[in-house]
């Protein structure tokens, strides 16, 4: 099934949301996303999903999800490049659902195993009354739309704080990418 | 004519003396080359980090340009600056790089540097802030007219750009 004018690549992702490491919290889910440019489209897999909620073992700092990611897209452009949001909640003092970091990361570009450990953030209230408040009520500060992390633009507004990490692994094929006459690794 | 894709992630920044920083970037290109889509230039959200020293701005790069001309291939230059509580916003540091010039993911790190200023000005830049900033950025990325500057080594910001070249084989260019 070889076409010898292809209009658009396809780029295959597999991989897993592997873990967190978050040293104050502990009990917490994940959601993920994907975010991508005009010219993508998604042709197979599920575009976003929720984890389980899981808790550090005895003796370990670290939160295990093992959650599976497996998604195909294509495209006519590399512009829009995809990439993964992973927002993580965790319950607060009083229980209440929280959110305790977004992150955002391109998926990789060349073919091949990856490993990405990103950096997740949370938005900091503007003053010390409404941070006390919002731990108060467990409303806390959040983003009204998760994929603004993946966005350039608008950022420079936001303050947050980063307080913990999620490791993602990634396994990623293309296809007809050199057939477009794009390179993606040096020769 | 060939086309070059810029994708990547401004990660964070290390070293500084304070944390609370964030980061104004640009792109800056020769004559030859047109960007076709994406944003040349932007301003990162504020970290302050609660882990670790360094701060995180996950920023997204993603650009996608034309060329005619391999000269005035793609610099990325950065200001780092200082947010204190009071909202007050200090210069920390200038930097710039070359945008990678063979196709992969590049793990690059930016080294940065202040003008420092007179002996008085760096007495009232420990008690008041602020401090020297220079009149016009583009020399952050020229070599024109720096030896008249005396600067002070600051941290260094982390990037990760891939770099997707399209049709450079076609002009025999090597990369």
């Amino acid at each position: 099934m070889t076409s010898n004018n292809p209009s658009a690549f396809l780029l295959m992702v597999n991989g897993q949301i592997e873990g967190a490491n978050f040293p104050e919290y502990d009990d917490m889910y994940c959601k993920y996303c994907f975010v991508y440019g005009h010219d993508w489209a998604p042709t197979s897999g599920l575009e976003e999903g929720i984890s389980q909620i899981t808790s550090k073992g005895n003796g370990s700092q670290n939160l295990v999800w093992n959650f599976p990611i497996d998604i195909t897209f294509k495209s006519t452009n590399p512009f829009g490049w995809p990439q993964i949001v992973v927002s993580v909640f965790g319950p607060d003092t009083f229980g209440n659902d929280v959110v305790r970091g977004y992150g955002a990361v391109h998926i990789p570009f060349t073919p091949g195993k990856h490993t990405k450990t990103i950096p997740m953030f949370v938005p900091e209230s503007t003053s010390r009354l409404q941070k006390f408040t919002s731990w108060l009520m467990g409303r806390r500060p959040e983003f009204t739309d998760p994929k603004v992390v993946a966005q350039g633009e608008g950022r420079e507004v936001t303050r947050v704080r980063s307080q913990g990490f999620v490791k993602l692994q990634f396994n990623v094929v293309t296809k007809d990418m050199k057939k477009l006459g794009y390179d993606t690794t040096s020769t | 004519m060939a086309e070059v894709h810029i994708i990547g992630q401004i990660i964070g920044a290390t070293g500084f003396p304070q944390n609370s920083l964030f980061c104004k970037w640009g792109v800056h290109t020769g004559g030859a080359w047109r960007l076709l889509s994406g944003l040349k230039e932007g301003q990162t959200q504020v970290d302050m980090p609660q882990i670790g020293d360094m701060a995180y701005w996950s920023h997204p790069i993603d650009l996608h340009y034309t060329t005619k001309g391999l000269q005035g291939w793609p610099k990325l230059h950065l200001q780092v600056w200082h947010q204190d509580p009071f909202g007050r916003c200090q210069l920390y540091g200038y930097g710039y790089c070359h945008v990678p010039s063979n196709p992969g993911q590049h793990r690059l790190q930016c080294t940065t540097w202040r003008p420092l200023g007179s002996l008085q000005d760096q007495l009232a830049q420990i008690f008041v802030g602020g401090g020297p900033q220079l009149r016009t950025p583009d020399l952050i990325y020229s070599g024109a007219d720096r030896y008249r500057l005396h600067t002070v080594a600051m941290g260094t910001v982390e990037l990760e750009l891939s770099v997707i070249l399209r049709y450079f084989d076609r002009y025999g260019v090597e990369t």
